[in-house]
């Protein structure tokens, strides 16, 4: 895994500002993510995977599963603060579904620093827009790495 | 529906709160070919979960224990494919409110928000499972979507022994199906949405012709030579119909200005700052200011035009501020 | 300038439904009910009826209604266009109707579900039809996300505290007074909910400069009212609240929500343009004015109503609020019902019904004495402005 290793880069607090914002982040869409994130987070809800069943349900397509959004939270919150940084909390609204053939793009901002005993934390707000609007906003708390690197 | 019934609705359901249901047993202990099947699916290559030089290396946990994502919290303990839960999960349902709002008509269930605490990551051979309390039902609201109640769940995430690993506040709307109108068509396939495309009909064609033409035109009537926008066909000074066009340098001030944040529409991006500019030729001219943040807009700030095609068959005089003149050298 | 309708017709019956985010009917009989409730007010019937008149925007036809409430015949029958700015406009008809001997009495109504239906501040508002003048305004906006109200009117608003030193504060203060009014009518929405100053500066912004608690909340409900010659309002039990004057307002800057490109954003050219004319016809001054019932859709433009129609200079309206004038017990109370801010948005007709009732002296928030009240029209469109006079 080496070869994925070197992009990540612990942010530490020195680093940071407040009003400083995260590297946007693009995930195509594609009927492949929707399942294999579906199957991967257990959620066997048929509108994940059968587009007929989806349909039937009054929407366009199979979309994407709420687990997986909050796993690609997750992503996007450490592949921005490193390995070394810990999530602390994640709070966010749902809004327009993630369907087949969209692109969304993640985007976030530094809203405030604080400290929780010896521990730096960067307090984040986020959003994930798609074609359609947003699907995802919210904000999270990330415990930084206490060393770069 | 009145108000009376939600308000007897209420009633009956609020007693079904604070119960605290559970256990949900999981299936398997975290295992690493879940924690990887995760990670792959998801494309999360956090050296952190799979990498185990780099934990022994560079973190607090143990090299030979894989670390599942803090976001997995909730799948340890779901149903299986046949929709079981664990062995050993209670069987007291804890979605009897959801049951009790379902025979009073609302049908719909839609996850609103989430709210979490991740209080430790898990570890390969951890042991999940989670108890559920629902502790609020909120009064009936109106939303986009219809009629409905805002139910949120406690999920408590538990591991071997009994400790909190990760917690979260789960808000569903418990809403009413609005019933189709006879012949409601098919949902059609999901579209991105684009800008409203201006109207371009014979007194404004030639506005946005220009800017596709690389051009911002403004209207000037050819008798008096007053200048005009938007375009209107009759020269309010003089009354005449003749006009032809003088091609603007995009060059003017901020005469005012706002800065939208809700509703947030799409396609824009938000904040969303709309300024209105006084052109150096004298007309004024509605666009966004892209670039400067909120607290930096100033009235009488110096901005520039770039014309900017924000999709296809759109293009836009879109303003920046203007930067420091430089003096060309002779 | 003629004056023949002042003073020739009053309103003598005023009917409303309740006011909510979801009436659970159709526009169809929100109109019906409210029109029905204002004739049973005045103790008038439907064949009564001869006249109607409306707004554009108002989705409800004159001829059913005219059915469905008992009616015979209609002589006369109007509509005025430009949403809010067309609260007024419909009494300057009716007036005029009844002062020329066209018809004797008139049915005026406003119904709609705003908030479970179309919603104007959603953005969502316009149809495509490219006929459509509203459409071919805002072409001019709408492909750069610029197609809410609030964020119109915010950059009046923010001219306004450019050129007068007003703050955000000072808009909140208006905001304030309103929910103060509207905590003790129980029919407000904020009815029981008042807030502070300190509440409005943390609520979110909405578009710079205005914040969610300087924007009235889209509402359901239907508001009517019953006008007939002074003559026949003699013989009806209620007091009649005579219309002493009564005026619509364009002028050559007006546009729908964006008049951008005149001398200056930060006034209202339109009251500017009739107000001395509202006086003058009612041969009245600002202060003979005992309340006053302003269009306040967002907080920011109840100010340059204030200096238009006199009761400050121009600028010095943020001073006027802050020494409390516009409150509960002050030298002019603004919107004793708590306005479209505190009450309901039904397009400024409330704000009408408000000022029949502190004539009456029936109001629940009641300033003593009352007799003259200034009502105006929406601002930032054509619109339009009346005194209603204690009969």
């Amino acid at each position: 895994m080496s070869d994925v290793n070197h992009k990540f880069k612990n942010v530490i607090a020195s680093d940071l500002s407040v009003g400083d914002a995260l590297p946007e982040f693009e995930l195509p869409i594609t009927a492949k993510l929707v399942v294999s994130t579906a199957m991967a987070s257990q959620d066997f809800q048929d509108v994940h995977h059968d587009k007929d069943a989806a349909i039937a349900k009054g929407t366009p397509d199979i979309f994407m599963n709420i687990l997986t959004t909050n796993g690609f939270v997750g992503r996007y919150l450490t592949d921005w603060a490193g390995p070394g940084s810990r999530i602390k909390k994640i709070q966010f609204n749902l809004g327009a579904p993630n369907y087949p053939g969209d692109t969304m793009i993640m985007s976030g901002e530094v809203t405030e620093l604080s400290q929780d005993g010896e521990h730096h934390l960067a307090h984040v707000n986020f959003k994930g827009k798609n074609g359609m609007g947003n699907h995802v906003s919210g904000t999270a708390i990330v415990q930084l790495a206490t060393v770069a690197g | 529906m009145s108000d009376s019934s939600a308000a007897d609705i209420l009633e009956r359901i609020k007693p079904l709160m604070h119960k605290r249901v559970g256990p949900y047993n999981s299936w398997n202990p975290v295992s690493r070919t879940q924690i990887w099947q995760w990670c792959s699916a998801m494309g999360d290559h956090n050296p952190l979960y799979l990498d185990d030089q780099y934990r022994a290396e560079h973190s607090e946990f143990s090299r030979d224990k894989a670390v599942a994502p803090p976001a997995m919290m909730q799948m340890w303990s779901m149903r299986d494919v046949n929709g079981n839960d664990g062995p050993g999960s209670t069987t007291d349902n804890l979605f009897e409110i959801l049951a009790a709002l379902e025979e009073e008509g609302y049908e719909g269930i839609m996850a609103v928000s989430y709210d979490q605490t991740f209080h430790r990551y898990l570890e390969e051979g951890d042991r999940a499972h989670h108890y559920s309390t629902i502790i609020n039902v909120s009064d009936l609201k109106t939303t986009g979507i219809g009629k409905g109640f805002f139910v949120t769940q406690l999920a408590e995430f538990m591991d071997q022994n009994d400790e909190l690993f990760a917690e979260a506040r789960i808000t569903y709307f418990k809403y009413q199906v609005p019933k189709k109108p006879a012949g409601a068509s098919k949902p059609s396939a999901p579209g991105k949405i684009n800008r409203i495309h201006p109207v371009e009909n014979h007194d404004h064609e030639h506005f946005w012709q220009g800017l596709r033409d690389g051009k911002l035109l403004i209207q000037k009537c050819d008798d008096c030579g007053e200048l005009r926008h938007p375009p209107q066909p009759m020269c309010e000074h003089c009354q005449s119909l003749n006009w032809s066009t003088i091609e603007s340098k995009g060059k003017g001030t901020v005469y005012t200005y706002t800065v939208m944040h809700y509703p947030e529409i799409p396609p824009f991006d938000y904040p969303n700052a709309i300024v209105l500019v006084d052109l150096e030729e004298g007309v004024r001219i509605v666009s966004q200011l892209i670039g400067t943040k909120p607290d930096d807009i100033k009235i009488g700030m110096p901005v520039e035009m770039k014309l900017t095609e924000v999709q296809e068959d759109m293009t836009l005089p879109l303003f920046h501020a203007a930067g420091p003149k430089i003096e060309e050298k002779p | 300038m003629s004056n023949t309708l002042s003073r020739k017709a009053a309103i003598v019956g005023i009917g409303a439904t309740e006011f909510s985010k979801d009436s659970g009917r159709s526009e169809m009989q929100l109109a019906c009910e409210a029109v029905k409730a204002a004739l049973d007010d005045a103790g008038l019937k439907g064949s009564d009826i001869d006249g109607m008149s409306s707004f554009s925007m108002d989705n409800n036809w004159e001829n059913e209604i005219l059915r469905q409430v008992g009616g015979k015949e209609l002589k006369f029958f109007s509509r005025t266009e430009f949403g809010g700015g067309a609260a007024c406009g419909p009494f300057v008809h009716a007036a005029t109707a009844i002062a020329s001997g066209l018809c004797d009495t008139v049915v005026i109504y406003r119904a709609l579900n705003e908030r479970s239906g179309l919603r104007f501040g959603s953005g969502q508002m316009m149809n495509n039809s490219p006929l459509d003048p509203n459409i071919i305004n805002f072409s001019h906006y709408f492909p750069y996300g610029f197609m809410t109200p609030a964020a119109w009117i915010a950059f009046s608003a923010r001219r306004y505290m450019h050129e007068y030193g007003a703050t955000s504060e000072d808009f909140g203060r208006v905001a304030v007074a309103m929910r103060d009014f509207a905590a003790t009518n129980p029919n407000a929405f904020f009815y029981e909910r008042p807030i502070t100053l300190e509440e409005h500066q943390a609520s979110r912004m909405i578009a710079d400069p205005l914040r969610l608690y300087d924007c009235c909340q889209e509402s359901d409900g239907a508001v009517a009212f019953v006008v007939t010659s002074v003559e026949r309002a003699k013989d009806l039990a209620n007091t009649p609240a005579v219309i002493a004057s009564a005026r619509q307002s364009i002028v050559k800057e007006s546009r729908m929500m964006t008049p951008f490109y005149g001398e200056t954003l930060s006034g209202i050219p339109e009251f500017d343009a009739c107000a001395g004319e509202v006086y003058s016809m009612a041969g009245l001054s600002p202060s003979d004015i005992d309340v006053a019932c302003l269009y306040d859709h967002f907080s920011p433009w109840v100010l340059p109503q204030l200096e238009a129609f006199g009761f400050c200079d121009r600028g010095e309206a943020k001073d006027f609020v802050k020494d409390g004038h516009i409150n509960r017990g002050g030298k002019l109370p603004v919107n004793p019902h708590g306005g479209q801010l505190g009450e309901a948005y039904i397009h400024g007709m409330n704000g009408i019904a408000e000022a029949v009732r502190q004539i009456r002296g029936s109001s629940v928030n009641q300033v003593e004495k009352v007799d003259h009240v200034l009502i105006t029209a929406g601002a930032g469109v054509p619109t339009g402005a009346a005194i209603l006079e204690r009969g």
